[in-house]
């Protein structure tokens, strides 16, 4: 048992338990009565407190706000040295310190006290006012209020609804006889103060849940989208009104020329939703690296989703774009139909319905295809963009394909969709958008190009799509290709380090012949050992006919090939 | 995306690289020297399994004939694997350059190459 403050302050009345001590029970909102006979100076200072804690501005403060506002106002009504405010962690069965004016260490070093021991303690515990007129003969657990010279602590119990939340105490550094006027203001405030604070609390809760669910979303979505080669791609994430969900987008890279895009939709809201999204979205990403198509990579996602401990379940598409043939292979879990967009046209893709990842064992997701010619777009999009509760939900996909016709690009498509389908005041449920062209391969090519190593795959890529729309077959294609990469390796190697150098690559064909440009600024070299000498024959062999012209101001390679199979 | 990938597995005494995606000058030596490095000394020799290679060009050549140098100075041999439809023939052909060490068209029949005392010992 403690002991607490041996002097004690006579006109709180009864003391029920320990006679050191001053205790008074809580008295709710409008139970203040004045005492008869107290002096008239300290009831003005209660209704003029009373109108200090019934500010209605106070009810607008978000939580930190309000806590010190209401400790500016205690400490002028009180004239304390001291005011601090701690809240009830109610899984922690502790007190928290949360805001202090005069003992601010107590915020600071992060005073946790446990419920029904020491001052602030049993104030929470027992929900009784203290009163300890004499701190050095007072049993306090917190050794701050001793290291302050707190001597005299007068505190109440934040109440609401019969509910505990917190603690209010406050301190003078010189021996006070804490009186009825004053608990009277003190608990006034508190009374005032608790619901303000408990419905902040709450406020401030479900705005750091959604902070964190939105920054989460945000770091588990892609920081850039990628730049291949043949594709314009474009994405939104749209988070709802008030909460965050799990739907997300990818778009990546594949082996030969293919590009991988995903959308998807977990069912739920918050941080599980987003956070179950970031592990459907990397395991949808590995399996597709591993080369499986859309409709086995949704599978085997299917199959990870029923392997975890908690029931999930979502809704994608995915889809596969090959640069070099212009087909999409697409396959769909329980989530709505792509829409195409072709010049002034959009709609709905025709997709062989599967269902939801973690719907049923394993669950069979068939693919379908379709060809996307030069311009056109494949655009996805998850439910919350379309659903409203007014209007059937093919309506709202057919809002959303006249909404998108007529797009130029993925970026105008994005722009189009956000700016016909979200409603003013935002979206109910979040929304995910991405959209991929398949951008329209030039006639000729014109390239200025840096001199780096790494280019050279990018180098690959273009030329690649461009032989084969020129109508090149695959021998060709290998044989140039192989030819031009070494003359881009050359003009990368002549490239002088270290300022930033670059290399023009022009590409024309004519008549089925096809005739490469490389131009450099930098000195030929001599070719070094039998690497470099390799690279020439290698040109030479794969090209008709190969120039090179090397002067003071740079090296030109030129190369021709007539087209073999045509 | 990365432009390329080496997985290397042990097998009967042989090391075994695969390398997958395209070769140039961008990550040729650090692949050769990924390969040099994974390779203990009490091996026979390496299996370049080649086939899943899409694209491989004069650098990458040039590295294979710096790895085979590497490997017969600690008396062990290179044997490539190459399929008989893949982009490294025409690379080879193209260039005219003496095939590199020995080739094989599967691994096991690499490893069966190797298992064989070499006619000059080791």
């Amino acid at each position: 048992m403690l002991r607490l403050g041996a002097s004690v302050g006579q006109n709180f009345g009864v003391s029920e338990s320990a006679p050191e001590e001053v205790r008074h029970p809580n008295l709710g909102v409008g139970q203040i009565a004045l005492e008869p006979g107290e002096p008239i100076e300290e009831a003005s200072e209660q209704v003029r407190s009373s109108y200090r804690f019934s500010d209605p501005a106070l009810s607008e403060l978000p939580l930190e706000e309000l806590l010190d506002e209401l400790l500016v106002r205690v400490q002028e009504a009180l004239d304390v040295d001291t005011v601090a405010i701690l809240l009830y962690d109610e899984e922690a069965n502790q007190l928290v310190a949360r805001a202090a004016n005069g003992i601010e260490e107590e915020v600071e070093r992060g005073v946790r006290l446990p419920l029904g021991q020491g001052f602030a303690g049993r104030i929470a515990g027992e929900r009784v006012a203290i009163f300890i007129a004499d701190v050095d003969h007072a049993d306090i657990l917190n050794p701050i209020l001793r290291e302050k010279g707190i001597r005299s602590l007068l505190g109440v119990p934040l109440i609401v609804e019969g509910t505990l939340i917190g603690v209010m105490h406050v301190g003078s550094l010189t021996p006070r006889e804490f009186g009825q006027a004053d608990l009277a203001v003190l608990q006034l405030a508190a009374a005032r103060a608790a619901p303000a604070i408990e419905r902040a609390t709450l406020v401030t809760a479900l705005q750091h849940e959604h902070q964190v669910s939105v920054a989460l979303q945000r770091s588990l979505l892609p920081k850039r989208l990628i730049e291949v080669v043949g594709v314009e791609v474009a994405a939104r994430y749209l988070p709802a009104r008030e909460e965050v969900g799990g739907d997300w987008y990818d778009v990546f890279e594949l082996p030969r020329g293919k590009v991988g895009v995903v959308i998807g939709d977990v069912v739920g809201h918050g941080i599980a939703a987003a956070s179950l999204m970031g592990r459907l979205r990397t395991s949808l990403h590995s399996y597709a690296i591993e080369g499986h198509g859309p409709g086995r990579t949704l599978e085997l996602v299917d199959r990870f989703v029923q392997s975890l401990s908690e029931p999930a379940m979502a809704t994608a598409a995915y889809a596969v774009f090959d640069t070099y043939t212009s087909r999409v292979c697409y396959a769909t879990a329980g989530h709505l139909p792509p829409i195409v967009i072709s010049g002034a046209e959009a709609r709905a893709l025709e997709v062989t319905p599967a269902p939801p990842l973690g719907a049923f064992p394993y669950g069979r997701c068939p693919e379908d295809e379709l060809e996307l010619a030069g311009g056109e777009m494949l655009f996805m999009y998850t439910d919350g963009l379309v659903e409203r509760r007014t209007i059937p939900l093919n309506q709202g996909i057919e809002a959303l394909a006249s909404a998108v016709a007529g797009a130029r690009t993925p970026e105008a498509a994005c722009v189009l969709a956000m700016a016909e389908l979200v409603p003013d005041g935002g979206l109910r449920d979040d929304a995910a958008i991405v959209a991929l062209q398949n951008s329209t391969v030039p006639a000729e090519l014109h390239l200025r190009l840096p001199a780096q190593p790494k280019t050279l795959a990018h180098v690959r890529r273009v030329l690649r799509r461009w032989l084969i729309s020129r109508g090149a077959d695959e021998g060709d294609v290998a044989e140039v290709t192989i030819a031009v990469s070494e003359a881009c390796a050359n003009a990368i190697e002549h490239a002088y380090s270290p300022a930033p150098a670059v290399f023009d690559l022009d590409a024309t064909e004519d008549d089925d012949e096809v005739t490469v440009t490389v131009r450099d600024e930098g000195r030929w070299r001599p070719p070094r050992g039998s690497n470099r000498g390799r690279g020439l024959s290698i040109m030479v062999a794969a090209m008709d006919d190969v120039q090179i012209d090397r002067t003071d101001t740079g090296t030109r390679v030129v190369m021709r090939r007539r087209l073999r199979h045509r | 995306m990365s432009l390329a990938d080496v997985q290397i597995t042990f097998a009967r005494h042989a090391l075994i690289a695969r390398l997958s995606g395209e070769i140039d000058m961008s990550n040729a030596e650090e692949m050769g020297a990924t390969v040099i490095g994974a390779t203990p000394s009490e091996a026979s020799g390496v299996v370049l399994d080649l086939s899943g290679v899409e694209y491989v060009d004069s650098a990458g050549i040039y590295v294979v004939y710096g790895m085979q140098a590497s490997l017969q100075a600690r008396g062990q041999s290179l044997i490539m694997v190459i399929p008989l439809q893949s982009p490294v023939h025409d690379a080879l052909r193209l260039s005219g350059a003496d095939r590199p060490g020995g080739i094989a068209e599967t691994v096991d029949e690499a490893l069966g190459t190797l298992q064989r005392p070499s006619p000059a010992g080791t």
